[in-house]
């Protein structure tokens, strides 16, 4: 009985710590790439970026990435990836308007794949 | 994880009321509870291991779900009858001193063949030779024999001969006989409509159990026709 209780106890202390660790890891990884895409966005809109900046983001991406692969669907962040260098290319090769829209759908990539974590009735079903 | 813990709780709980509503039929020797982790646990473990996509946390998480469900049901189980009831069900008395109790077969999705089954594995092949019966909550059969019960020689195997209000015919086969014979049987005993016969069966020896819906068992002896042996 006591057994019992204490290994319930120790299960739910265990879920709630990863169900609470998760939400946090994954809000804040996505936050700080977030912020990353939207001032490469800022420099392409002045058409002032670099292929340089394209590979800052990119090499913050890849960091990110090897501690989210522990948490995420690997669909999801081969997803990012492939966005990303589509969007490097086009900053390399000087084609803003299309980086633009490379990049908005990173944006929306970033705000969606959080989301898609929270407790809704829409995510839970 | 939290929608995996939901998803999994979800999954575990909509399974298991299903596998209550299905009665004894599918339940063999465990709690349906415990089915329903035996069922979930190898899927849950197995796909984050196969599918490489898939972060393994994910089949982790499940399966720990798994356990803390398992611990508070067991919890549960052991601490509020009501709820031990609900859960795992009560067991079901299918055979009483007025025969079978066809209600409580219905209700546990299961028929008299299913029944002589189950007689026949707990050693019993008339269902004469038992005063009550009953399908357990974890679905296993149990049966007391009648303190009267029949000690004649089985001459051969009881076979079903008329299972909710039709001819089994294999068995009319089977026993030589046919259906004008049991026809004229039935009429002997009053019975006017076949559709009111839930359950007969002959033995060897020509003893007839015969059992109509609302009505108390009836053993009786008939005369074989000539060559009426199995």
């Amino acid at each position: 009985m006591v057994k019992t209780v204490l290994t319930a106890l120790v299960s739910l202390v265990l879920l709630g710590g990863a169900f609470a660790f998760e939400t946090v890891f994954v809000e804040r990884r996505f936050d700080a790439f977030a912020a990353a895409v939207e001032a490469l966005d800022e420099k392409v809109r002045e058409e002032t970026a670099t292929a340089a900046d394209a590979e800052a983001v990119q090499e913050f991406w890849e960091h990110e990435k090897k501690q989210l692969h522990a948490v995420l669907p690997h669909g999801d962040i081969g997803y990012i990836d492939y966005w990303l260098a589509e969007a490097a290319g086009c900053i390399e090769t000087g084609s803003y308007g299309e980086a633009l829209s490379k990049l908005a759908v990173l944006r929306t990539v970033c705000e969606q794949i959080p989301a898609s974590y929270g407790i809704t009735f829409g995510n839970i079903f | 994880m939290g929608l995996i813990f939901l998803r999994t709780a979800i999954v575990f709980v909509a399974l298991l009321i299903v596998m209550r509503l299905m009665g004894k039929r599918q339940i063999g020797e465990m709690q349906p509870f415990e089915l329903v982790i035996t069922l979930l646990i190898a899927e849950l473990a197995c796909i984050p291991m196969a599918d490489t996509s898939i972060p393994l946390l994910y089949g982790l998480v499940s399966v720990l779900t798994i356990f803390l469900l398992h611990q508070l049901l067991l919890l549960a189980d052991l601490k509020c009858k009501p709820f031990k009831a609900a859960l795992g069900g009560k067991p079901s008395v299918v055979i009483n001193k007025n025969g079978i109790d066809i209600p409580q077969l219905r209700k546990n999705s299961l028929d008299v063949s299913d029944l002589i089954e189950s007689m026949r594995g707990a050693g019993y092949f008339s269902l004469d030779e038992v005063a009550y019966a009953l399908y357990e909550a974890n679905g296993k059969f149990s049966a007391m024999p009648r303190e009267d019960g029949p000690r004649e020689a089985r001459g051969s195997l009881p076979v079903l001969i008329v299972g909710d209000g039709k001819y089994e015919e294999k068995n009319l086969a089977l026993t030589k006989t046919g259906r004008p014979f049991f026809d004229a049987v039935l009429k002997q005993q009053n019975i006017r409509s076949l559709r009111k016969v839930y359950v007969l069966t002959l033995d060897g020896t020509g003893k007839v159990y015969l059992q109509c819906r609302g009505e108390k068992f009836r053993t009786f002896r008939v005369a074989l026709p000539e060559g009426c042996a199995w």
